[in-house]
């Protein structure tokens, strides 16, 4: 098992608290991405398991060993900095070497890594070239192969994409995933960029004020967020305070909300009598042929290509609804239909 | 660049720049030429390679030669020592650094013949270590710490002096590193010393040459010191100069220093050559 735990984790800066009781287990080969704004904690989180911090709590296990006290340089895990980190001084041979002749791998143990990793990553007609000869998808793969090389059980990833181009960005993001799939390594992988969570990784782990909201796959994330955070933070969504009036034994379950009653569906039963609920602007139906009508007027228009994204005022609320009819105009009035299924149930109000 | 433009900006520079050229320029100028026979003070004027020559012969000149590129050596190495492992625990501000930081710097307010005085004070016979030392029991009777052969006294002074130089460009150096590429080192397996060694020298080897030769050059004509704390069986070149001086030989004092100077570039040019060799290249 070359996977990772953590058992209620805990960091403290003075007073701030960074990282508060955290747990959670990654398995072999699985790629999980830590998502969250800015200050959420997550780095922290990374850091501690690359050896950078120690816990002020808890405990971290990688391949079964207690490394929570171990210095970074004794564990078996490679950290790709979003600067790149690469050593200026010296060539991208030099820099991708480094790692192997710090551990004294064998000199041709250490040939066949480079020669696989170079390879793989397509850097043989720049091996002598200084990082600042390279540009910056270059200096990203050498910084890739730098860790790669080590054939860690735990490859970190540090917001690696952060100072690329979008374009550039697509395809390092194919490239990391495909090398982590094709090295069957576990990674772990930091970004507040939720396309970028959502396209690569097995699981994400949504971090807000130190804790993991919620830790699932990228569907159903999208699909069932757990809090109005989550439904927040991954896409876009309208979330409202509801009231449960009324619960069949069928799933069905009856809510009284600013916009009028509404009926919703859940498998599992509502967390409280009062709760937050929310619905994707993509699956309001301008046809209004369903359940939970609608009424509401168009403020604010934006064509998008695709879609067009309308940001509608209905009970002195303001909504997002997205169509594919681009003839509606701000000013309209439109009327929309929500399925059931479609409103999800989030944690129950205090 | 037009010519005009050449012209203004050599113009500019002539106030403050110029003058310094001038200035260094003249002074070289005669010492070269007074050490080959030219203004001559004493006798007649003219070009002569006598007093190269006699000069050169002289045991006096060639123990001082030897003596202070020791002492050049030795203490712009022992500075840069020092001074490395104290810029890497400055690298990061902490509470009280910036008070130690100040602490340490105070040296380069010190004038070199109050900090030697001081510390003759310290090591005389009758003085603070001697006592100290008696009264610990450790030595049974004074010891004659003053003027040692060795120029222990001179070095330790060199290097309490000329630390804090070396500190300043170092800090800068150092901190100058990005923490990424020094924990992506440790990530990759490399202790401290590694760390040190693989990254932290290499990347700060034009600070720490800039150091080395400044210092070199500093202790190398060394005068104060010496005169207050140095060896009494032998002389420092700028010692040497300056008795040529006393004796009115200004052709004899030119030699030397002209001496100095070529020790000086050559010097500079090897403690440059030695540190790139050490790094094999291996330098940002």
């Amino acid at each position: 098992m070359s996977g990772i735990s953590a058992r209620s984790l805990k960091m403290e800066f003075g007073d701030f608290v960074a990282v508060r009781d955290v747990s959670f287990e990654v398995g072999s080969g699985e790629f999980v991405t830590l998502l969250g704004p800015s200050g959420c904690g997550k780095t922290t989180l990374l850091k501690m398991i690359s050896g950078f911090l120690t816990p002020t709590g808890g405990e971290i296990h990688l391949a079964g060993e207690n490394v929570t006290r171990t210095p970074p340089e004794k564990r078996d895990t490679a950290l790709c900095f979003q600067s790149y980190a690469l050593f200026p001084h010296l060539t991208v041979l030099e820099n991708l070497e480094f790692g192997l002749r710090q551990k004294k791998v064998p000199l041709t143990d250490r040939k066949e890594r480079l020669d696989a990793v170079i390879g793989n990553l397509d850097l043989s007609l720049h091996l002598s070239k200084l990082p600042n000869q390279l540009s910056g998808g270059q200096q990203q793969r050498v910084a890739l192969g730098r860790a790669l090389v080590m054939r860690p059980n735990v490859i970190l990833f540090d917001e690696p994409l952060s100072n690329l181009d979008a374009k550039l960005r697509d395809q390092v993001r194919i490239e990391i995933r495909r090398i982590q799939q094709d090295f069957g390594l576990t990674a772990i992988y930091v970004t507040h960029d939720q396309a970028e969570a959502l396209a690569m990784s097995d699981r994400v782990f949504v971090m807000n004020g130190g804790r993991i909201e919620q830790a699932d796959t990228p569907e159903e994330l999208y699909s069932a967020p757990k809090t109005s955070f989550v439904a927040d933070f991954i896409g876009s969504a309208n979330v409202l305070d509801a009231e449960i009036t009324s619960a069949n034994g069928n799933g069905e379950i009856e809510l009284s909300t600013a916009l009028g009653p509404l009926v919703a569906r859940a498998d599992t039963p509502p967390k409280g009598s009062r709760v937050k609920i929310c619905w994707r602007p993509e699956h309001a139906d301008l046809s209004a042929n369903g359940k939970n009508r609608l009424t509401a007027r168009v403020s604010h228009r934006a064509f998008q290509g695709h879609f067009t994204d309308l940001h509608v005022e209905a009970s002195g609320a303001e909504y997002r609804v997205q169509t594919s009819k681009p003839a509606i105009r701000e000013g309209d009035t439109v009327t929309f239909s929500l399925q059931p299924e479609q409103i999800v149930l989030l944690e129950a109000m205090a | 660049m037009t010519l005009k433009k050449w012209l203004l900006v050599l113009a500019l520079l002539t106030p403050g720049l110029g003058l310094i050229v001038a200035l260094i320029g003249v002074a070289v100028y005669i010492a070269i030429a007074q050490s080959f026979g030219f203004y001559n003070l004493s006798g007649e004027s003219g070009f002569s390679l006598e007093f190269w020559d006699r000069m050169l012969d002289r045991k006096v000149f060639n123990r001082a030669v030897a003596y202070s590129i020791y002492v050049g050596v030795i203490s712009s190495f022992l500075s840069v020592l020092f001074a490395y492992p104290l810029a890497i625990w400055l690298r990061k501000p902490f509470p009280g650094s910036l008070a130690i930081g100040a602490m340490l710097k105070a040296p380069l307010l010190v004038h070199g013949l109050v900090a030697a005085f001081l510390f003759i004070n310290v090591i005389a016979y009758h003085g603070v270590l001697n006592q100290l030392m008696q009264g610990l029991g450790l030595w049974d009777e004074p010891q004659r710490l003053q003027n040692d052969r060795n120029a222990i006294g001179v070095l330790l002074l060199q290097t309490w002096k000329n630390m804090p130089f070396a500190l300043l460009l170092l800090t800068g150096a150092v901190q100058s590193i990005s923490d990424d590429v020094l924990n992506a080192a440790r990530d990759l397996g490399a202790g401290s010393f590694a760390r040190f060694r693989k990254v932290i020298v290499p990347l700060t080897v034009s600070a720490m040459q800039a150091a080395l030769i400044i210092i070199f050059i500093g202790a190398l004509a060394d005068f104060s010191f010496q005169v207050i704390a140095g060896p009494t069986n032998r002389q420092s070149l700028s010692q040497l100069m300056v008795f040529f001086k006393s004796s009115g030989r200004w052709n004899d004092a030119a030699v030397v220093g002209v001496s100095l100077m070529i020790i000086a570039i050559v010097g500079s040019g090897l403690l440059a050559a030695l540190t790139r060799f050490t790094m094999r290249g291996r330098v940002a």
